[in-house]
């Protein structure tokens, strides 16, 4: 009896692996609930940290640098977690077994950490609002900060990825993480945190806005495109 | 015997011949270099004062600035940092492609000499802000690309130290190097891109230097260049002749045992 197999099409192993991650998540919800708690924690330290500032403080001001440091602290949170559970037990020695093409591998990776992280965003971006930006009122361009945390979050997943397969396998790996990934987004994080502080509290949109944006934006191709080039390598070391 | 002499890594051929007199010509001509710099450069009016200024707790006319002799040896060692590291980009794709280990040693060296190249960048350059600009550290674009440049150098080093497999060491760490050498265009280029910098633009055509600043910085760049490759030569040596020896007491080792 002739048995035919059908060699299964790159995107439905993209979808079945991003299934996999994302039922993985719904069952256990460890990486969201613990993301979710430490930006709340976060939030809290912030309260501390500005209590002494006084009523003029001019907290639009700094509200764009304080959420971009939440948002790197958070998922540096997730992005450890994201593949210390592959290695537990060889689900990742299981997933090179099958013959498909290693970026695809990163790209279902890149695409879950991204979701986990702008589902997050959607957490932590009102409870934000709610504990710093209800004494003042941010300029009326604010929702527009939702485009540089978009384009912000994508380098985050596609840089992340990439260093956390590394760091999975090295010693001491939280830290590790931190040490490649915080100078790796530095440029990212420059250009995001410059768009959101302009729309939240005003000033000149059609300049810095428009610039930082398509900076960062440039920024996420170039490193998105390179670790993806540069993953096959990674993950079969 | 025979067989070490033919090995896979020859040493002693031209590249090594050359690497003594760069070597020596380097240290001269950065010699010359210090030299030129203190006396035949005329001295620079300070850059930034206009009227009276309080620079360092003190107040200062347009006097002359002798700190501005720090140019003629910060641009030098942050340029050849930034070659350097494209040699560590070059070994580390090399290296992915051919997965031969002497393209990672190589890659090493050259983080190495890097990180002299990068420090010495960040002291002479931190000395230029305090008694030029009068602060210790601003978050100016050029200073905060190299800034993390730097941080990147170092972690190069930590990635290494904690892998213990060589095979996915080298690999790791030449990925990694590959993702670091994006930050040393833009670091090169921000001063260009971004014009409202305080870091002054210093490669281009029209730089206004005048003949006697321009040959001491020359002098210190090509001895810069020049000493960095003498000490990758020798350092590549070393680690190659180092490994030699490694296999031979492995061999005498194995003869004694039997």
């Amino acid at each position: 009896m002739a048995v035919s197999v059908k060699k299964p099409s790159t995107f439905a192993q993209f979808k079945t692996l991003l299934i996999k991650d994302l039922q993985r998540e719904f069952r256990t919800k460890d990486m969201l609930s613990s993301m979710a708690i430490y930006a709340l924690l976060v939030l809290v330290v912030y309260g501390a940290a500005l209590s002494q500032t006084g009523r003029q403080f001019d907290i639009l001001q700094m509200s764009g640098g304080l959420l971009w440091a939440l948002i790197v602290f958070t998922s540096l949170l997730g992005l450890n977690r994201s593949f210390s559970y592959e290695k537990e037990d060889g689900c990742l020695e299981g997933i090179l077994l099958v013959p498909l093409d290693r970026s695809v591998v990163f790209l279902s990776k890149a695409c879950s950490n991204l979701i986990f992280l702008l589902a997050v965003e959607v957490l932590i971006l009102p409870l934000f609002f709610f504990f710093f930006l209800t004494t003042t009122t941010p300029a009326p361009t604010w929702p527009m900060m939702l485009l540089p945390l978009f384009v912000g979050t994508i380098g985050i997943a596609g840089i992340g990825t990439l260093l956390s397969t590394i760091t999975v396998n090295t010693r001491g790996k939280d830290v590790m993480l931190a040490v490649l990934f915080i100078p790796l987004i530095f440029p990212l994080l420059f250009a995001c945190v410059s768009a959101t502080t302009v729309v939240v509290a005003g000033g000149d949109i059609e300049g810095i806005f428009r610039n930082s944006v398509l900076m960062a934006a440039g920024y996420d191709l170039v490193m998105v495109l390179l670790s993806w080039v540069l993953y096959d390598f990674v993950v079969s070391a | 015997m025979e067989d070490m002499r033919k090995s896979k890594h020859p040493i002693g051929g031209l590249a090594d011949k050359l690497a003594l007199p760069a070597l020596t010509l380097g240290t001269v001509l950065t010699a010359l270099a210090f030299l030129l710099a203190f006396t035949v450069a005329s001295p620079v009016m300070g850059a930034k004062v206009n009227g009276v200024e309080l620079i360092g707790d003190e107040m200062i006319g347009n006097q002359i600035l002798l700190s501005q002799k720090i140019f003629y040896f910060h641009m030098p060692v942050a340029v050849t940092s930034m070659v350097v590291l494209a040699g560590t980009a070059f070994f580390a794709i090399r290296f992915l492609m051919t997965r031969d280990a002497l393209y990672d040693l190589k890659a090493k060296i050259c983080t190495e000499l890097a990180l002299v190249f990068v420090i010495c960048t960040m002291i002479t350059g931190d000395l230029w802000t305090r008694f030029e600009w009068g602060v210790w550290w601003t978050w100016e674009p050029r200073l905060t690309t190299y800034l993390i440049l730097t941080l990147m150098v170092i972690a190069y080093f930590i990635l290494r130290a904690a892998v213990d497999e060589p095979e996915r060491r080298a690999t790791f760490a030449s990925v990694f190097s590959i993702i670091m050498f994006i930050d040393v265009p833009i670091s090169f280029m921000i001063t260009r891109l971004i014009p409202s910098s305080v870091h002054p633009v210093i490669l281009r055509t029209d730089s206004g230097l005048s003949p006697d600043m321009l040959a001491p910085m020359l002098c210190a760049l090509f001895g810069f260049s020049l000493i960095s490759y003498g000490l990758y030569r020798f350092r590549t040596r070393t680690e190659i002749i180092g490994q030699r020896v490694d296999v031979l007491k492995e061999a005498l080792d194995n003869k004694l045992g039997n």
